[in-house]
């Protein structure tokens, strides 16, 4: 008697229907097998790898991942966040295209009408804008996690230098959708931005050498950057192509490479246990994932609610804002404008940077610490990484809080209604008479021989070395130096300070460090690793020189427009 | 505790997103315009009460359903030959032509009132042609009351209120004087001639070159004028000009009401720069023009813009203007003593020289504290001394900036000097502003 069994029945005439047997039906039917590949899920580890196996957007993970993996602690979820940003800002982006026209007359109304008269336009605009920013700054995050876990050593030494173009393209897409509104902040930020490029060695009409190579105004990297001589519609038509277009669309195939070969190289989380059984990505990873995409997508909506997009006045080619200040994610190269020519702060050092970075796999051959946090295991390569982070952002903090008109120094506490007694006077060190106080041919053995020996010092001392005693001691006589100076002669206090800040620093990263950790490497590893170290400080001591002590030029040379 | 997760954060996203589209649905100009329908619904329902004839009463009351009923949107007038898109009567909608085309309202609640000029300017000016913006200024795109009235940060030109508003009709309209409702600006014109205002501001190539070319002073860029600037004016009232105000109507007429050397202090005494810098070299006109002659001045030169792109047919000169007849020589010198704006520096009818930082002047004694007691020379005084051959060649030579002695040998250049009016003044002109000059001289006592 089935109905006995079946609990208490529906009102007479009206059946509930029996849903399994829905269920079945529709799961049987033509169109959803035809959509869905696979059987009746019946949860066993079989479904479970075929869901993941058998979809297309799921399949770019592996089937089974280690414990470790799946541990918020190890991943943060920044890599994945990263790509989820690039989703929102690929779904924000199209829709702000069907509002956007990129012509001088306007691209500035149409943000005011995104503004006033589009529905949930102001909403979709920020939450573009912010999505971005945050996509910036995930991404390095992103970077610093990969580093601190080991993860980028063989066999994802590949992989690892698709990530660091992948920074770059990150930084560019940004840097081109900031043109884009067309108000004033956008011209002079990407005005700031591409004159740097100008300043390229051989390729830039303002860069060394370039005029070896007959570059002009009108013929060099930069003209072909803007498609003109100054920002203007046609710059505004390229770096509308390119951050629509052509820079996603190199994102996108990067990441599918990115992607695959995470897969292909095993995910790097090492195994707590050697015989441990790893775990299905389906549930467990893919949860997870959905988690933190969630709350960072809530994130991005709750924070775009909150806060308007920035937007000023329209773009006058004519009226430079005083500061006018680069994306903020620039502001340590437009900082470093302040202690270096152009063609170093803007194409040497960050040139240097990327190639430094991608070069870090091939030169860091510690076996240790790969697939986990570790201190002990990687001492010297962490330090340097994040000395190296630090930097730049300590770079972007002073761009960003302590510059104001003229990008003169203002405590961020400091009112920019005031105005500022002129900087003091800047002298050279080594360079010919007039131009300098010491004679060139001083600078080029002091520096010359500075150098090598800087680089090669460390690597001379073949025997263990006591750290802590090693320091104070340079420390003391240091002070001691700067003590005898302020006596003998006119060192004023704070700059002893400097002196003595910025050569324990030196001391400690630039010979204690490398002689303890890196002196038994050999040589030709031994050396490119000292001189990114090396040129790593020598721009922290430049910085202390011209702050400290008013130095414009370490070394000069005039007559080949090569300052240092 | 993952099932939970998922759950409360689909809720929450869903929940975000609603509250994005509430707030963007809850948008000020909804409120204005419903409430307007509002309004005259019940307005038109109370006549409808009042009216004896039932035919009249269904109409209206047909009328009241109808607006009752009509769907809240963005109103904008564009302006295509003005290149404008006014979306001023969303919220102004009495004076949207479309739903009311008489343009009044017995609604006495802002800003539901109709235009007050609606027989006069509007008859000449159709709305569904200029729009709003062309003379009102302000940000026709916007639809929230602060943006759209031009207050909002990335907006330059803020809303042109009471007399300031004719400074529109310039734009477009020639022979200032005849032009019926634009009497503040022709008094501001008047005033800027009369105290020689021209004699260092050029104006579209007439008078001198020493300051500012305020042809086109109404387009001046807020980033050219330093926020530490605008932070030293003062209001009537003595306290600081208030942030909001900040924009190019109130730095005009500070220059007036404020002693400029007090708000553009520039660095007199090199404390910022290698030389000293004299602070603005304007004279302090508050004893000679009254806060009501300053706002009309401003009016005036608001007007004066070159970006604005009008239709050449746009333009209506108004009658010629007639030359003025005069008396003798000396009459027409004095009408070209005020023409080139000679007492902008040597005073009205050249009896009081004005003050020029850091030159000789009487009563000067410490030479870090005197140094605004400079002084323009004051023609009556001086004419006298010079023949008619010598004051032709001064006044073609004028008397460059490196000539005048400085009162403190280590202060800054003094910051006004007299041009070269050769290629300016010549022949009749030249000869009868001379017997002019020779005419004011005091007399010599003889000895």
């Amino acid at each position: 008697m089935p109905e006995t069994t079946q609990g208490p029945r529906a009102p007479s005439g009206f059946n509930l229907p029996d849903f399994p047997a829905v269920k079945k039906s529709v799961i049987d039917s033509q169109i959803w097998r035809s959509i869905f590949r696979g059987g009746i899920w019946k949860d066993t580890p079989r479904d479970r790898a075929a869901h993941v196996i058998g979809n297309v957007w799921l399949h770019l993970h592996p089937v089974r991942v280690r414990p470790r993996a799946l541990e918020w602690t190890y991943t943060w979820g920044l890599g994945g966040i990263s790509f989820l940003l690039y989703l929102i800002l690929t779904v924000t982006g199209v829709l702000l295209m069907f509002y956007y026209r990129p012509t001088v007359e306007l691209a500035y109304r149409d943000m005011k009408d995104l503004e006033f008269a589009v529905t949930l336009g102001t909403f979709m605009r920020n939450a573009h804008r912010w999505a971005a920013q945050a996509m910036v700054v995930f991404v390095i995050l992103h970077m610093v996690r990969v580093f601190l876990t080991g993860s980028y050593k063989k066999p994802r030494e590949f992989n690892w230098g698709v990530g660091v173009l992948l920074l770059t393209l990150t930084l560019f897409l940004s840097f081109t959708g900031y043109l884009l509104p067309w108000d004033q902040l956008a011209i002079w930020a990407v005005t700031v931005g591409t004159n740097m490029a100008g300043a390229t060695p051989l390729l830039g009409n303002e860069g060394p050498f370039g005029s070896l190579l007959g570059m002009r105004i009108n013929n060099d990297v930069r003209f072909t950057l803007l498609g003109g001589t100054i920002v203007g519609e046609n710059t505004l038509v390229r770096f509308y192509v390119l951050h629509c277009v052509a820079v996603p669309l190199l994102v996108g195939a990067l990441l599918i490479l990115h992607f695959w070969r995470i897969r292909k190289d095993s995910f790097s989380a090492a195994p707590r246990d050697p015989n441990e059984e790893k775990v299905e990505v389906w549930p467990h990873l893919v949860v997870r994932e959905y988690i933190a995409a969630a709350a960072c997508t809530l994130a991005i909506m709750v924070w775009s609610i909150w806060m308007n997009a920035p937007l000023e006045v329209e773009a006058n080619p004519n009226v430079t804002p005083n500061p006018s200040k680069a994306p903020w994610y620039f502001l340590g190269l437009q900082e470093l404008l302040v202690y270096f020519d152009p063609w170093i702060a803007g194409v040497a050092l960050p040139g240097l940077i990327i190639v430094g970075l991608m070069a870090i796999p091939y030169l860091d051959t510690n076996p240790k610490g790969i697939g986990f946090y570790s201190w002990k295991d990687r001492a010297f390569a962490n330090t340097q990484f994040l000395l190296g982070v630090a930097m730049w952002f300590i770079l972007i903090y002073i761009g960003y809080y302590c510059r104001g008109p003229n990008f003169a120094w203002f405590w961020p506490w400091e009112s920019w209604l005031t105005q500022q007694p002129p900087p003091p006077p800047t002298w050279n060190v080594f360079g010919p008479k007039g131009d300098a106080v010491l004679p060139t041919w001083l600078g080029v053995l002091a520096l010359g021989g500075g150098g090598v020996l800087a680089i090669v010092g460390p690597k001379l001392v073949q025997r263990d070395l006591s750290g802590k005693p090693l320091c104070l001691g340079f420390a003391g006589l240091m002070a001691l130096v700067a003590i005898g100076a302020h006596f003998i002669g006119h060192l004023a206090w704070l700059q002893g300070f400097w002196l003595v800040m910025f050569s324990v620093l030196y001391f400690y990263f630039g010979f204690v460090l490398p002689q303890r950790h890196i002196r038994s490497l050999e040589w030709p590893r031994y050396v490119i690793t000292m001189f990114f170290v090396v040129g790593m400080m020598s721009v922290l001591l430049k910085m202390g020189a011209r702050l400290g002590f008013d130095i414009k030029y370490v070394f000069t040379l005039p007559a080949f427009n090569l300052n240092i | 505790m993952y099932r939970k997760l998922f759950y409360t954060l689909n809720a929450l996203m869903l929940a975000a997103f609603i509250v994005a589209a509430i707030v963007d649905y809850r948008k000020e100009w909804r409120e204005y315009q419903g409430r307007y329908y509002r309004l005259m619904a019940a307005d038109l329902e109370g006549k409808a009460r009042q009216s004896a004839d039932p035919e009249q009463t269904k109409r209206l009351r047909d009328q009241a359903r109808q607006l009752r009923g009509t769907p809240l949107q963005i109103r904008q007038i564009i302006a295509k030959d003005l290149g404008r898109v006014d979306r001023c009567i969303t919220c102004h909608v009495g004076m949207d032509e479309f739903l009311n085309p008489s343009l009044t309202t017995d609604l006495k609640e802002h800003p539901f009132t109709g235009h007050p000029d609606v027989s006069g300017i509007i008859r000449s000016h159709p709305l569904q042609k200029f729009g709003c913006t062309v003379c009102h200024a302000g940000q026709g795109l916007a639809t929230e009351l602060e943006a759209a009235h031009g207050y909002a940060e990335n907006w330059e030109k803020p809303l042109g209120l009471g007399p300031l508003l004719q400074s529109s009709c310039v734009k477009c309209h020639g022979n200032l004087d005849t032009l019926r409702g634009a009497e503040v600006v022709a008094k501001g014109k008047k005033l800027f001639d009369d105290h020689g205002c021209i004699g260092c501001h050029q104006i579209r190539g007439v008078g001198g070159v020493i300051s500012v070319d305020l042809g086109n002073i109404a387009d001046k860029p807020l980033e050219r004028i330093a926020p530490y600037n605008f932070s030293l004016i003062k209001t009537a009232d003595g306290k600081p000009l208030p942030r909001r105000d900040w924009k190019l109507p109130a730095w005009i007429e500070a220059h007036m009401t404020n002693d400029t050397i007090e708000f553009v202090p520039n660095d007199p005494f090199a404390k910022y720069n290698k030389e000293p810098i004299a602070p603005s070299g304007m004279p302090d006109f508050r004893g000679e023009i009254t806060p009501e002659g300053a706002k009309a001045i401003t009016a005036f030169l608001l007007s004066q813009t070159e970006e604005e792109k009008i239709p050449i047919r746009y333009y209506v000169p108004g009658p010629p203007k007639t030359e003025p007849k005069f008396a003798g020589a000396a009459a027409h010198g004095k009408y070209v003593f005020d023409k080139h704006g000679c007492s902008g520096c040597h005073g009205l009818g050249g009896a009081q020289g004005r003050r020029n930082y850091n030159a000789m002047g009487p009563g000067q004694a410490d030479p870090r504290t005197d140094m605004d007691k400079g002084r323009e020379p004051a023609l009556t005084d001086t004419v006298g001394t010079f023949t008619r051959d010598e004051l032709r060649a001064k006044i073609q030579a004028g008397v460059p900036s490196s000539q005048i002695a400085k009162f403190n040998p280590d202060g800054p250049t003094p910051p006004l000097y007299m041009p070269a009016w050769k290629d300016k003044i010549k022949g009749v002109e030249l000869e009868d502003l001379i017997t002019y000059l020779l005419s004011i001289a005091k007399q010599q006592e003889d000895f």
